[in-house]
């Protein structure tokens, strides 16, 4: 980091916060500081709808897994849109019409108080967890570029953060997170266009994406059905839209967003314009981390991007294991380049036959150097006793350090930092209005003030906080930080899936039926988990799919306790 | 808390006339970009 880095950097941050709290005048009420007074427009409900979920783990972790694992990751978006079309038809208008102010609370009109109670310790337990990885993302980013240990950035990135949002509602979150997309848009536009500027001269951004292409990065659909493929068409289209369909119709932390609207039409178009921009953005974001791939061709990357345990194989004591391992890993690196060099250089020719020849070679150099690559990480897990050695969420921010210019480097940074206290701020927003509204408004205190209430919500705010700070310790043992997010919400999401979904369209289910369905989802997605190696995208159906059935069922065989009637349409 | 139904108006969408064609061109440009991300897949592979 050079000085124009941190007055980018600095000027970012600070002008976020400020325009933040300047946008939170008039959050003294409950309804104002946890819904906005219902008056938000549509294109800041989608700007802030797509700010939270393109967190910090988006740009650091998107990319990495892009390096390493191509675009296939772009299909887990597939089934967003026709999510988004289902809530736009049913959970937005039921929702705006209940003028709830969580989507739990809905359930209580619907069945009952344990139903709603069970809901909202779901939620409360899934993103507790995962606003702490929201949290460790940021603190990756310092630590790279400090030096600092994770547990330290993480406390002081958790603290910045919690403090922002408890001074903060839910309008200040809503319009930070508008400003922050456009930085983000700026950002990422011109991270491309450098990476585009460094390559060398004779490979131009075809040759680039040819590179890409014949290394696999870029393999964006698989049309294979496989229950244990993780991405392909079919678990993007189906698991993926069982996933949206649950993140953005059971999560508080997407439906508060939306409740924000000021009409029905409002939210419906803040979700498709979500709908329409996600996957391409999506998409954007893994082809910076393809390019990155192929600016390494050319530049030799680190053995390991984990400047810490490259540093601990680089102690006299390892020499022996750890220099016969980089011996190999260089060696596979100089065959790679000087592949990459004569397959451009054969696509330059028109030469079918050399360029059949040279993709042969590239491809063999390149599983040469995947293996010494692999075997040094096995090294890291020999050295400290763990399993599983990854590096990558750290490929981007290496990158980013090393290589792009002065300025350019403080915006990134800028970005990922703004992304972090979007999302994490956005997160314990919604956790402290469950906290309040369906617990403690609900089971504690029944008839408090609207400025107790809010009193209320900045100390469960607080406390949501300081809870994922420490959560977030436990983020670096977790691999790919944006698969470990999407994993812990699909293990509670389908049951909260299939309980929305038996209180829209199944007017004879009751509260028996609802509540022990949601456990039996549970217990079916855990069986799924624990038992089977099937695709963690295929949880929220299994999950849906249980609660309906077992929901159905009981109501049948227990239908002492009267059905309401639906209230969709 | 109880339901007050009806208290809030749903407007027809901005363009396109009615809700369900809104939801039809969000389907069709989802197909249409499955085909793209298909068709550049294989361009560069």
């Amino acid at each position: 980091m050079r000085p124009l880095d941190w007055v980018v950097l600095v000027g970012s941050l600070t002008s976020i916060i400020v325009y933040g709290l300047y946008r939170s005048r008039g959050s003294n009420t409950v309804s104002q500081y946890l819904l906005a007074g219902r008056s938000m427009p549509w294109y800041a409900m989608a700007l802030s709808i797509m700010a939270t979920q393109a967190s910090a783990v988006t740009f650091i972790s998107t990319t990495g897994q892009s390096y390493v694992d191509g675009m296939r990751f772009v299909q887990f978006y597939f089934g967003l849109p026709l999510a988004m079309v289902v809530l736009c038809a049913t959970a937005v208008p039921i929702f705006h019409r209940a003028k709830v102010y969580t989507a739990y609370e809905y359930l209580e009109n619907r069945f009952d108080a344990k139903t709603r109670a069970l809901a909202s310790a779901i939620f409360l337990i899934q993103r507790g967890l995962a606003v702490g990885l929201t949290l460790y993302a940021p603190a990756i980013v310092l630590s790279v570029i400090l030096g600092w240990h994770d547990t330290a950035t993480t406390v002081i990135v958790g603290c910045t953060v919690v403090l922002y949002t408890v001074m903060g509602g839910i309008r200040a979150v809503t319009w930070t997170d508008v400003q922050q997309m456009l930085i983000i848009f700026f950002g990422l536009l011109v991270a491309l266009c450098t990476i585009f500027v460094l390559l060398p001269d004779q490979v131009s951004p075809l040759d680039a994406m040819h590179l890409a292409g014949f290394a696999g990065r870029l393999n964006a659909v698989d049309l294979s059905f496989d229950w244990d493929n993780r991405y392909n068409l079919w678990s993007g289209l189906i698991g993926g839209m069982f996933l949206a369909l649950s993140y953005f119709g059971c999560d508080q932390s997407q439906v508060q967003r939306y409740l924000t609207g000021r009409s029905i039409a409002q939210s419906r178009l803040s979700l498709l314009f979500t709908a329409m921009a996600k996957i391409p953005m999506q998409f954007f974001i893994l082809f910076i981390g393809a390019m990155v791939f192929v600016f390494y061709l050319f530049e030799m990357p680190p053995m390991l991007f984990q400047q810490a345990e490259l540093s601990r194989l680089q102690q006299p004591a390892l020499q022996g294991q750890y220099q016969p391992i980089l011996g190999r890993y260089r060696q596979a690196y100089q065959q790679r380049r000087q592949a990459a060099f004569a397959l451009v250089e054969a696509r330059h020719r028109h030469d079918p036959d050399l360029e059949r020849q040279s993709v042969a070679a590239f491809r063999q150099s390149q599983r040469e150097l995947d293996a010494a690559r692999e075997q040094g990480s096995r090294l890291v897990d020999r050295v400290t006793g763990q399993n599983g050695f990854k590096d990558t969420n750290y490929i981007f921010l290496s990158f980013v350090t090393h290589y792009l210019p002065p300025g350019i480097v403080g915006l990134v940074i800028a970005v990922i930092f703004a992304a972090a206290m979007s999302s994490s701020s956005g997160e314990i927003n919604s956790l402290a209005t469950v906290t309040v509204v369906d617990i403690y408004r609900r089971h504690v205190k029944r008839s408090g003030s609207d400025r107790h209430y809010l009193w209320a919500s900045r100390l469960a705010t607080a406390f949501w906080g300081a809870y994922a700070v420490v959560f977030a310790g436990y983020g670096k043992n977790l691999g790919s930080l944006i698969e470990a997010v999407n994993l812990l919400g699909s293990l509670f999401y389908g049951s909260l899936l299939g309980v929305f979904v038996l209180a829209f369209f199944f007017r004879q289910v009751n509260g028996h039926g609802a509540f022990w369905g949601m456990l039996a989802g549970e217990a079916a997605i855990f069986a799924a988990f624990c038992f089977t190696g099937i695709s963690f995208l295929w949880y929220n159906v299994i999950g849906c799919v249980v609660v309906v059935a077992a929901g159905l069922a009981i109501s049948y065989a227990c239908p002492s306790s009267a059905a309401t009637p639906s209230t969709a349409g | 808390m109880r339901a007050e139904r009806g208290e809030v108006p749903d407007e027809p969408p901005p363009f396109l006339g009615a809700w369900r064609r809104v939801y039809i061109a969000v389907a069709v440009y989802l197909v249409l970009l499955i085909l793209a991300f298909y068709v550049f897949m294989r361009v560069f592979s």
